[in-house]
């Protein structure tokens, strides 16, 4: 059905899932800020799909993502569970109680730095308590002068980043954060361990009736569901909140589409331990992966991508990756990928599956970041074409062919995009400055743009999880110093409906 | 701990924290007789046995010992005591006829405790007029269909009303829908308009569809051209509660929609607040379903208000599917620390010690609820178990004046069932304390 944005919901259970989702969610900001520079190929990722319009009661526009987010005791730190966009001072205080009263005050969590300078970067407390966007100037006047007298803006470090909300630049609806009261974030109990426990959490009325009510004010207003997204923790306890939360969405939503993408904060990258790291690379993957469903025109919903890659009812699938894409300058598209020779050009990202791929049945490949000019050979007429890749004439029949070349027995379903993935501090430092296109973002060195990305379903049972592979970025020409080529990885995407069978 | 789950988790937070302190009281009895050993000013204790051999001893093992002051002792009298409690339950219930008037004083007496007086009485008789209306005989009373609704709204605001419309976000949509499937929607849509104007059409009677799943745009704007409101996405819970509020069901297909399928209600409209919309179904026939609608300023008040109507809505359940009550204001408390007084003379041995601290432990109540007030505890129990003794009525504290007051006649109430529970539990609670040799961490404390 075409018309207006094909509506999808995403849900993130766990904390590192927030980790993956706050960096999506900056990367899908980035993106936006973009959209009027005039430079820019026109739009092909739609937004609309992962955002939502509103309005607070003081008239003001909002645009925040469509997302319900699990979380628990503690994660917050000094994010209001409500966000910042939709308050009123005033209203907030008043009580329904006249008599005696007592205040027991937490500790009150120190005022993280970035999130003050993000939020007064936006807009403005006003005396009245509401919060306010900053009124742009108009056309007529000239636009203020930038960088001379306005402040940096406030990048945290990263050994400042201990919770998500550290570093997530976008503004959240209040219905966004849910949070678990019965279990805590850190410390030394109450800790939400087990699969079981995670499971029931579901199933009490109150987080229940939570969740179903989230869901309903997200979904009543969409006019073209497409399905929901979910990424969840599987190292802990949200492994059962997610497996429970899918079976809800089946039974209350069938017919819409459920991709579920199950995280592990993979350990014991070479220097860095932390999961800001390995969230940063799983959210670029994921967020080229799941092109197919966002894109303007065109579109494959999530529904038939799912059904493309399930294969006998088994409705696993692994990723692989190349995080960048290694287009050399003066490079053509055909060119690079000949240099992959015969063998499978990306890195599985998931704890399962066989990594060469070989008894693939099927995979959605996403390419993206690179320029028209470099999408076809600019041999000169005449000069014979060193492979049959060289003698087609769009950048999408070359990636066809190759695919159709590379594995001639899979189903495979391709999509070339101009747009790169755009990242914007704070992103950690796991690319270093190398080939311009699409690469970086205000001319900081670091950028994952060119992604090429594939989700593959195979004929083999999902073996054990827990095993975890390596994901090695292509070498970049030039490159200065940090290169991390031992990231252990894992992730897994999978589509819903036999999630138990699966396990 | 294990034996806190035994409490019902759904007790206000008042009532587990006198269940504490019932636990901590049995405790302190046990201490009270070794403290004074304490220390070269310490009293010595002088034992005689039956037989008339002495000891004189201030170690703590030995007392213990000789005086059979051994915790599972105390857990006997304590089980002893909770007999005997709970017969006193049983006598002093007062079994009525559930009618309105008695259910405004229990529901009363819950709200009153978790909003302000005002506000309290304003959830009164919403609370029992929906657990009336609700009530089906023959079944148990459904909590579920009475749903509570909120509206965060400035207060003194009044927002605007906005009658039902429905709007394209650009023209361009309508025309994107691929023929083949306009086609299929488009007959789905005509059975209904069909239907409408089969029954509305000697009236001016308007059409509601409520559908459980989506409707796209194209399909709303037909049906709004033809008059029919149409609302998608209904929660599932609310498609089972429509059909007791108006009558007619819900029904799975196109090839179902008839006549008879159909309920009733007087009146229909929307109202936009921000970004969220309410549909408000009014003027129902015999609903056997209700909305509460609390509109509050912020989260933090709605939560609470809700949590009252939640807690006033299970009192009156309780209520009537107990077909008795309790007095409240400590009354019974009082009344059962008198009965176990006079019952512990006939306990044999050590036990006797159990029953004195369950009674004892039991006084908290009333104590607390004096000390809360503003007035001397000691004094005010001293005052009400007097006059107890003398009227033989249950006899409560008065919280205004500090002053005993038959608690049935001032209409303060509480359920049977949950005092009931409380007395089991609390005594497995308190056994458990006492008989525990070990303790292994498990789980945060609960006592934040």
């Amino acid at each position: 059905m075409a018309g207006g944005a094909r509506e999808v919901l995403t849900l993130q259970l766990g904390h590192f899932a927030g980790f993956v989702g706050a960096h999506w969610w900056n990367q899908q900001d980035a993106a936006l800020g973009r959209a009027t520079d005039s430079k820019e190929p026109p739009g092909e990722l739609c937004p609309d799909v992962l955002y939502r319009t509103g309005r607070t009661l003081h008239g003001q526009e909002t645009y925040t993502p469509r997302l319900i987010l699990m979380d628990l005791k503690g994660s917050l730190s000094s994010l209001k569970e409500e966000g910042g966009l939709y308050r009123d001072k005033q209203l907030d205080a008043a009580i329904a109680w006249q008599g005696k009263l007592t205040t027991h005050k937490e500790e009150l969590y120190p005022k993280n730095p970035y999130l003050q300078d993000f939020l007064s970067a936006e807009g403005v407390l006003s005396s009245d308590g509401v919060w306010r966007v900053k009124s742009i100037p108009n056309g007529k006047g000239s636009s203020p002068l930038p960088t001379a007298t306005t402040p940096k803006p406030l990048i945290p470090t990263e050994a400042s980043i201990r919770v998500w909300s550290d570093f997530l630049r976008v503004h959240l609806h209040p219905r966004s954060i849910c949070m678990i009261q019965k279990y805590n974030h850190d410390g030394e109990a109450g800790r939400l361990e087990a699969f079981g426990q995670g499971e029931s959490v579901l199933k009490e009325p109150k987080y229940q009736e939570e969740l179903e009510d989230r869901l309903h004010f997200y979904v009543e207003e969409c006019d073209y569901l497409q399905g929901f997204q979910i990424l969840c923790d599987l190292h802990d306890g949200f492994s059962g909140v997610g497996a429970k939360a899918a079976e809800l969405l089946q039974d209350e939503y069938s017919g819409r589409g459920i991709i579920t993408w199950g995280l592990l904060p993979g350990p014991y990258h070479r220097g860095a331990t932390l999961p800001f790291h390995c969230s940063a690379i799983l959210a670029t993957a994921l967020d080229t992966v799941t092109v197919p469903y966002r894109l303007c025109s065109s579109p494959v919903s999530m529904v038939h991508l799912a059904d493309m890659l399930s294969f006998c009812g088994k409705k696993v699938v692994t990723a692989g990756a190349i995080i960048p894409f290694p287009l050399a300058p003066g490079q053509s598209l055909p060119d690079s990928l000949m240099q992959f020779g015969g063998a499978t050009p990306w890195t599985p990202l998931s704890a399962c599956g066989e990594p060469s791929g070989t008894r693939c049945f099927a995979q959605s490949v996403v390419l993206r970041g690179i320029d028209r000019a470099c999408h076809t050979s600019q041999l000169t007429p005449g000069t014979p074409p060193p492979s049959a890749l060289h003698a087609c004439t769009t950048g999408e029949e070359i990636l066809a062919q190759y695919l159709q070349q590379q594995q001639p027995g899979v189903m495979s379903s391709s999509h070339l995009l101009l747009t790169p993935c755009r990242v914007a501090p704070p992103y950690p430092h796991l690319f270093s400055s190398c080939s311009p296109p699409g690469m970086v973002l205000d001319g900081s060195p670091k950028g994952a743009g060119l992604c090429f990305l594939s989700l593959h379903s195979s004929g083999e049972h999902p073996s054990v999880w827990g095993t975890v592979f390596l994901f090695v970025p292509a070498p970049d020409p030039g490159s200065l110093g940090q290169r991390p080529h031992q990231t252990r990885l894992a992730a897994l995407g999978q589509l819903h409906g036999c999630w138990s069978g699966a396990r | 701990m294990a034996a806190i789950k035994a409490v019902n988790s759904k007790a206000e937070v008042a009532r587990a924290r006198a269940a504490l302190a019932v636990n901590i009281c049995a405790a302190r009895g046990l201490q009270d007789v070794l403290r004074t050993n304490l220390g070269p000013k310490g009293t010595m204790k002088m034992l005689v046995s039956g037989a008339g051999d002495i000891k004189l001893t201030k170690d703590g093992n030995v007392l213990l010992d000789e005086m059979g002051l051994h915790p599972r002792i105390i857990a006997e009298g304590f089980e002893a005591a909770k007999i005997k409690a709970l017969e006193v339950l049983e006598e002093v219930k007062v079994t009525k006829e559930m009618k309105r008037k008695i259910l405004l004083d229990v529901a009363r007496t819950s709200l009153q405790t978790k909003v302000h007086a005002e506000l309290a009485d304003v959830l009164t008789e919403v609370v029992v007029d929906s657990v009336l209306a609700v009530r089906r005989p023959g079944y148990p009373i459904d909590l579920f269909m009475v749903e509570i609704m909120e509206m965060k709204h400035k207060l003194g605001t009044d927002t605007k009303e906005v009658n039902s419309g429905f709007f394209y976000k650009t023209a361009e949509e309508k025309e994107k829908l691929v023929k083949a499937e306009r086609k299929f929607i488009e007959d789905r849509v005509q059975k209904i308009i069909d239907l409408k104007d089969k029954v509305c059409a000697q009236s001016n009677k308007g059409f509601v569809v409520i559908n459980q799943k989506g409707i796209d745009p194209f399909s709303l704007d037909s049906l709004a051209k033809h008059g029919i409101v149409a609302l998608r996405r209904a929660k599932r819970r609310n498609m089972e509660r429509l059909s007791l509020a108006c009558g007619g069901m819900a029904v799975n297909s196109f090839e179902d929609l008839t006549v008879d399928c159909l309920g009733h209600a007087g009146l229909v409209y929307e109202y936009t607040l921000g970004e969220e919309k309410f549909t408000f179904i009014e003027e129902c026939v015999n609903p056997c379903s209700v909305t509460l609608l609390v509109k509050g300023p912020n989260k933090h008040t709605l939560t609470q208000v809700k949590d009252a109507i939640r807690d006033g809505l299970r009192a009156i359940k309780n209520a009537i599917e107990d077909g008795c009550m309790v007095p409240g204001a400590g009354a019974i408390e009082v009344a059962m620390a008198e009965a176990l007084v006079t019952y512990k003379n006939s306990i044999k041995g050590r036990a006797r010690l159990g029953v004195q601290a369950f009674a004892d432990a039991l006084l908290i109540i009333p104590k607390v609820l004096a000390q809360n007030a503003g007035y001397d505890p000691q004094e005010t129990l001293v005052k009400v178990q007097a006059e107890h003794v003398e009227s033989k009525q249950l006899v409560g504290v008065d919280l205004n004046t500090g002053e005993p007051m038959v608690a049935a006649d001032a209409g303060v109430w509480d359920n049977y069932c949950v005092k009931k529970q409380l007395l089991h539990s609390c005594t497995v609670i308190a056994t458990n304390i006492l008989l525990v040799d070990e303790i292994m961490r498990a789980g945060m404390s609960s006592l934040k």
